[in-house]
């Protein structure tokens, strides 16, 4: 049997891609080289404790007023997720300044307290919020390969290819502001002076507009769903099936796997990154994208510590969502200070101050993160990386411990700790990275947009949060959801 | 405005234009991800008969298969054996045993005879130095962890469960650990004791590790009798611990019966998943389908037998590590029939959606399982 359409891989972007063709009666196949799917979300079981290994702040999914892009999407599927509101609830220690904020609410709350911290701020952010609507609107037309009138969108042309510091220095915002403002950048690591400032303005819409949630049940219960209702519309889904090869013959496209069995499509599309495949699973060479590939920078990877904690977050001390600290809000300077094993930036994130169902009662989930560039990492090997492991997770313990003065290493009940290393070898995200490829300079995801018809590979296609639209679910998911629709548009009303 | 994006376009263009069209190169971290290999060959080096009814295998790398080191464990953690018997494809986990620091060279691992055992009976009665094995890479998280666990280690083992605590002495006698381990060590008899030379070497020399053996069945100088017991540990047990227990389920029950007289938090006390015990109440034949990827298998099992076992004896090459419910190697899907499954370690997800581990399953109807192999 020839099928329609096979799409290795069930991440976030494959399971979307595989909804949206099944529910167009294509005949489509995922191959999945693990036992579940999700890919890159997923969830790790110590004790009593499930860790979500991401998904701890969905975005794009909005909520009654506002609905969503990957919002609508599911509910085209009929796919019902139950989540709750993420407000700002965020403790953030600078270091070099020796600055502790806490900010609280909505976005509105997040700008008044900005002006209150630098006196003037205000008309900037808020003609910036403005801009960020009018730019929202001009990428919707740019999806949909429409013509964008310069006199409605003046603002998208204007700051087409403004950096993010430079678009909001533009705007006369001052420079501390602007640091604090694109604080959460930090934590994906591309400094604002490479990334794009149509990138962050579409960011900030989503944050401002189409409020970020938390799902109250665990990751899994959503990666299932979404893999359930694409059976339930006809399409098939094989699990430990690790794609190993894929030739191109003159009427179709021939799929090898590790358990020797071979697979037949029309039509292939990839949700790992065009790295991986022209590296792993496409033998012949192919120049121009070697060449895009050597060009391109990865995102950075990193070490994420989830930790099962056996008090409840309020006898922990545990206030706040989300717990960062940097070096300093100067995301350049920041951002070299990350080449190191031992620097100073790190999240943490407290599911259960949003969902009291992240854990079972009278305990707490903390889920600790670094990221690294370049080569922090080049020490570990196989012989050392179990103490590797232990020395970043306490690395991390000790920092949280002493930035925010609260106890935590007593009450460790549980601990798992994610490197790229362990990433790489689950997702086959390339370097263990987290975000794919980095938004920078050239490679924003608006670039890749505005270049991908002409640059676009006839033979496949590429989705999930190495393509089009960056990383983060929303992206991956809309990544599936729009390159399949592009497919579909060139089979024509046929199908042929 | 047309031009910006022209220009834009143009940009990227020359940009990508400059490097390099050779192939991109592994990273680091990608080669180290590639080392880890999901098989390794091993040849046995040496057998030791530990007691009447057990043996120690040394194990070192097969190179003519390709594997030129073991890989690394951590104390604690165990390794798959994989072979076919009568062209039954099975498996059986066995805790490494030797210290963690000869890794590379070497792995130890020590079986008991299993009445009717069929793994066990090759593995004691035929093979014999020189031959070879396939066995799985070392995985399990039992074991002591730095970052959660106190430096007072108290360890209970019964029978054949002492296998992972001597890797986990031999990881502090060879300061891979700073700790103290007291391991109370519960057999019938003195010619059970495994280990029993090593352990009476390491009680002479070391100041951190030490074995308190305890005979069930028999009266002997040198050794408690009877159970372990709330009068034994009490000497061992500072203001902090963590207990850990590897061997049958009974143990563990009057364990934490004792624990709780001395306040251990729960989080202090780990289990190494070691048997399934289960006997249904009458033994009932049924039908098994198995669904695979590309075709289905028709066989039967029964309500005294894992689905792991049934599907194993039907030929289907199952995968399965630690067959004790915990690793979820042999995940599959019930899509009909009754089950009875002993110590689910299920995530929610799964268990909501009808996902079950074969290997501590039995049936109670005929079955139709998914299993994506």
């Amino acid at each position: 049997m020839i099928y329609d359409y096979i799409i290795v891989g069930a991440g976030m972007g494959g399971l979307s891609a595989g909804l949206n063709l099944a529910s167009h009666q294509k005949k489509t196949l995922i191959l999945e080289k693990n036992a579940l799917p999700g890919g890159l979300v997923s969830n790790i079981k110590k004790g009593r404790f499930e860790f979500d290994t991401s998904l701890y702040d969905l975005y794009d999914y909005g909520d009654d007023k506002s609905t969503g892009t990957l919002k609508e999407l599911l509910t085209k599927y009929d796919i019902e997720l139950e989540t709750k509101v993420i407000p700002f609830n965020i403790r953030l220690n600078e270091l070099s300044t020796k600055s502790n904020y806490i900010i609280r609410g909505d976005m509105d709350a997040f700008l008044t307290e900005l002006e209150r911290l630098q006196a003037g701020s205000m008309p900037s952010l808020k003609k910036f919020i403005q801009i960020s609507q009018e730019i929202h609107e001009a990428l919707d037309l740019l999806k949909k390969h429409k013509n964008i009138p310069e006199e409605k969108y003046p603002n998208f042309y204007k700051y087409l290819d403004f950096s993010t510091l430079n678009g909001l220095k533009d705007l006369g915002m001052p420079l501390d502001t602007i640091n604090r403002f694109s604080f959460l950048w930090l934590e994906i690591g591309s400094p604002i002076h490479k990334l794009s400032f149509i990138d962050f303005s579409e960011f900030m819409y989503k944050l401002t507009f189409k409020k970020d949630v938390i799902l109250l049940n665990k990751a899994l219960d959503f990666t299932l769903k979404l893999a359930n209702r694409y059976q339930e519309l006809g399409g098939r889904i094989y699990y430990n099936s690790f794609v190993t090869e894929v030739t191109k013959t003159p009427s179709f496209y021939l799929i090898k796997t590790k358990d020797n069995l071979e697979y037949k499509a029309k039509q292939v599309i990839f949700n790992p990154s065009k790295r991986y495949v022209y590296k792993n699973l496409i033998m012949e060479d192919h120049k121009e994208i070697n060449r895009l590939e050597n060009a391109r920078t990865l995102s950075p990877n990193g070490v994420v510590v989830y930790l099962g904690l056996n008090r409840s977050c309020e006898e922990l001390g545990l206030k706040n969502y989300k717990y960062y600290q940097v070096k300093t809000l100067n995301s350049e300077i920041n951002a070299s200070t990350m080449t190191s094993l031992e620097h100073d930036t790190f999240t943490g994130i407290v599911p259960n101050v949003v969902n009291e169902l992240a854990s079972p009662k009278n305990t707490t989930i903390l889920v600790l993160k670094k990221i690294f560039f370049d080569d922090a990492l080049r020490s570990i090997n196989s012989k050392n990386y179990a103490e590797f492991k232990e020395y970043i997770a306490q690395d991390l313990i000790t920092k949280f411990e002493e930035a925010f003065k609260i106890d935590i290493q007593e009450y460790i009940e549980e601990i798992a700790v994610i490197t790229p290393v362990s990433l790489s070898k689950y997702t086959n995200n390339v370097n263990g990275s987290f975000y794919g490829y980095m938004l920078k300079g050239y490679d924003n995801a608006i670039n890749r947009l505005l270049t991908y018809p002409e640059e676009e590979i006839k033979d496949f296609t590429f989705v999930g949060g190495s393509s089009l639209f960056g990383a983060h679910v929303d992206n991956a998911f809309y990544s599936g959801y729009y390159l399949t629709e592009e497919l579909l548009h060139k089979e024509g009303p046929n199908g042929k | 405005m047309e031009n910006k994006i022209t220009k834009i376009n143009t940009e990227r263009k020359n940009i990508i234009a400059e490097y390099s069209s050779k192939k991109t190169k592994d990273t680091h971290i990608d080669t180290l991800a590639q080392e880890i290999k999901d098989l390794q060959y091993v040849i046995i080096k040496d057998i030791v008969e530990e007691t009447p009814d057990a043996k120690s295998f040394i194990l070192t790398p097969d190179s003519t298969k390709g594997t030129y080191e073991l890989a690394p464990f951590t104390a604690g953690q165990y390794i798959s054996i994989k072979m076919f018997v009568d062209d039954i494809y099975v498996t059986r986990a066995y805790s490494l045993s030797s210290s963690p620091t000869k890794t590379s060279k070497m792995y130890r691992i020590t079986i008991k005879r299993v009445e009717g055992g069929l793994v066990s009976n090759i593995m004691l009665d035929e093979m014999k130095i020189g031959d070879t094995l396939t066995i799985s890479r070392p995985i399990g998280d039992f074991g002591y962890n730095r970052i959660r666990d106190e430096k007072n280690i108290i360890a209970i083992a019964g029978g054949s469960g002492i296998t992972p605590f001597m890797s986990m002495a031999y990881a502090i006698l060879n300061k891979v650990y700073d700790a103290n381990l007291t391991v109370f060590y519960s057999v019938r008899k003195e010619e059970d004791i495994i280990f029993k030379d090593e352990i009476k070497a390491i009680n002479k020399k070391s100041k951190k590790v030490k074995f308190v053996i305890t005979l069930t069945r028999e009266e002997k100088e040198g050794y408690f009798s009877g159970h372990i017991n709330k009068e034994m540990l009490e000497p061992y047990l500072k203001e902090f611990n963590t207990i850990f227990m590897c061997g049958p389920k009974t143990l563990y029950k009057t364990m934490n019966e004792i624990l709780s007289e001395f306040n251990i938090p729960k989080k202090s006390v780990h289990y190494e998943n070691f048997f399934v015990d289960y006997t249904p109440s009458e033994i009932q034949e049924y039908e098994l389908k198995v669904i695979l990827k590309n075709d289905f298998v028709l066989a039967k099992c029964k309500s005294n037998e894992t689905l792991l076992v049934s599907m194993e004896k039907a030929g289907i090459k199952a995968p399965s590590m630690c067959r004790v419910g915990v690793c979820g190697y042999c995940k599959s899907i019930l899509l009909e029939g009754k089950i009875k499954m002993i110590g689910s370690y299920l995530k929610e997800a799964e268990a909501e959606n009808d996902y079950i581990h074969p290997c501590i399953t039995y049936p109670e109807s005929d079955i139709v399982l998914r299993l994506d192999i």
